[in-house]
């Protein structure tokens, strides 16, 4: 494979999983993986850090991983054209959804439909939150940093900048 | 719920401007630290009343059954809903062009310097904050249904699903969803 038309094998692959992403990019982060390997694009120890830096800076985790991995690729016009490649087949789908749910709106079976979905979402959410907390959380200093953190979100209208701050704090004087 | 009349009062009366959908999702993503559901919801709910609370659950569970990057997801309905194509385009562009420069100028950076053991430990910290952070979203997001103790056990089934058998998301979602909205249909014909 010419070295030119990597990044844009690379941006077709990842527009095809934008398309069958189900549950969020990290859903379909494997199959990423062995494409990029396999290609020999980037090696497994990259993919790991471009994986722990995508997540601790903030912003679109997911497209900010696709589009280090373009980089390594293709330089900056690989990452850009990675990116969007990520999340452009999605967005046009959320906004084909919004419309199309907008119109039934108050259908009766839109809002039984919904009734039954809207628990199962809230049950997700907190299902991350803990997966979260588990992958991180080796000590009971972890565990303890963490539901603090919920009681505080929960019971105050604390901004959670703060809360973050203190965590880093916490975690860099060796704490936890 | 007085909120929501007041939500639909502003949607006709106010239109929100273009510049504030941008700057609100720049904000939300500049500071989504390991997600920005937090955020979004803080934002788009408490702060700028674009939403109920139920209406942002309902949104989520749009975008839960649709592939892709699903923060970006609530940006986008988010704009559509208020503006159409352009408010989706300016929450879109809000969320997504500037913090990728900037995350994706960071992390090169990085990438090019020596890893110090001290900002592998602030980072555990500051994981462990944001998966707090996130239990409380959907706590506050289940408050408005506690008085239906079927969407509370509904929910609970679908964390018990993630968390305790590791099966994939979507046979979870796919698993429980006919049980979860058959069982809404006969309360539905109940109350009818």
């Amino acid at each position: 494979m010419s070295s030119h038309s990597a990044p844009v094998t690379l941006a077709i692959h990842l527009a095809l999983l934008s398309c069958i992403s189900f549950g969020g990019f990290p859903s379909v982060l494997p199959d990423v993986h062995n494409f990029v390997t396999a290609n020999g694009w980037v090696t497994d120890q990259e993919f790991t850090n471009f994986f722990a830096l995508a997540q601790a800076v903030p912003g679109p985790n997911m497209i900010l991983l696709m589009s280090f991995i373009g980089w390594k690729v293709g330089g900056v016009p690989g990452a850009i054209v990675s990116a969007i490649a990520t999340f452009a087949p999605a967005c046009a789908m959320y906004f084909a959804a919004h419309q199309l749910s907008d119109r039934f709106r108050d259908a009766a079976w839109q809002i039984i439909v919904r009734r039954g979905l809207v628990p199962l979402t809230i049950g997700l959410v907190i299902a991350s939150g803990t997966v979260m907390a588990r992958a991180g959380d080796a000590k009971w200093q972890g565990v303890a940093l963490t539901i603090a953190t919920a009681g505080l979100m929960i019971r105050t209208r604390i901004n959670p900048l703060w809360i973050l701050a203190g965590g880093g704090a916490f975690g860099g004087l060796g704490l936890l | 719920m007085s909120q929501v009349s007041t939500l639909t009062e502003r949607n006709s009366d106010q239109r929100v401007m273009l510049a504030a959908l941008f700057t609100e999702f720049l904000k939300v993503s500049l500071c989504s630290f390991g997600g920005g559901l937090v955020w979004a919801r803080r934002s788009v709910v408490d702060q700028r009343h674009w939403m109920s609370e139920h209406e942002f659950a309902d949104t989520l569970s749009l975008i839960q059954f649709l592939p892709g990057p699903n923060v970006i997801g609530i940006a986008v309905c988010v704009g559509a809903k208020l503006r159409g194509a352009a408010g989706a385009l300016a929450a879109l562009s809000g969320f997504v062009v500037i913090p990728c420069a900037m995350g994706f100028a960071l992390g090169a950076l990085y990438l090019q310097s020596a890893k110090l053991p001290v900002v592998q430990n602030i980072l555990g910290g500051v994981s462990a904050v944001a998966a707090g952070l996130l239990i409380a979203t959907g706590v506050k997001l289940l408050m408005p249904h506690l008085n239906r103790p079927v969407a509370v056990l509904f929910a609970a089934l679908a964390f018990a699903g993630i968390v305790f058998t590791k099966a994939p998301l979507l046979v979870v979602l796919l698993g429980l969803a006919p049980l979860s909205i058959a069982v809404a249909a006969v309360e539905s014909g109940r109350a009818q």
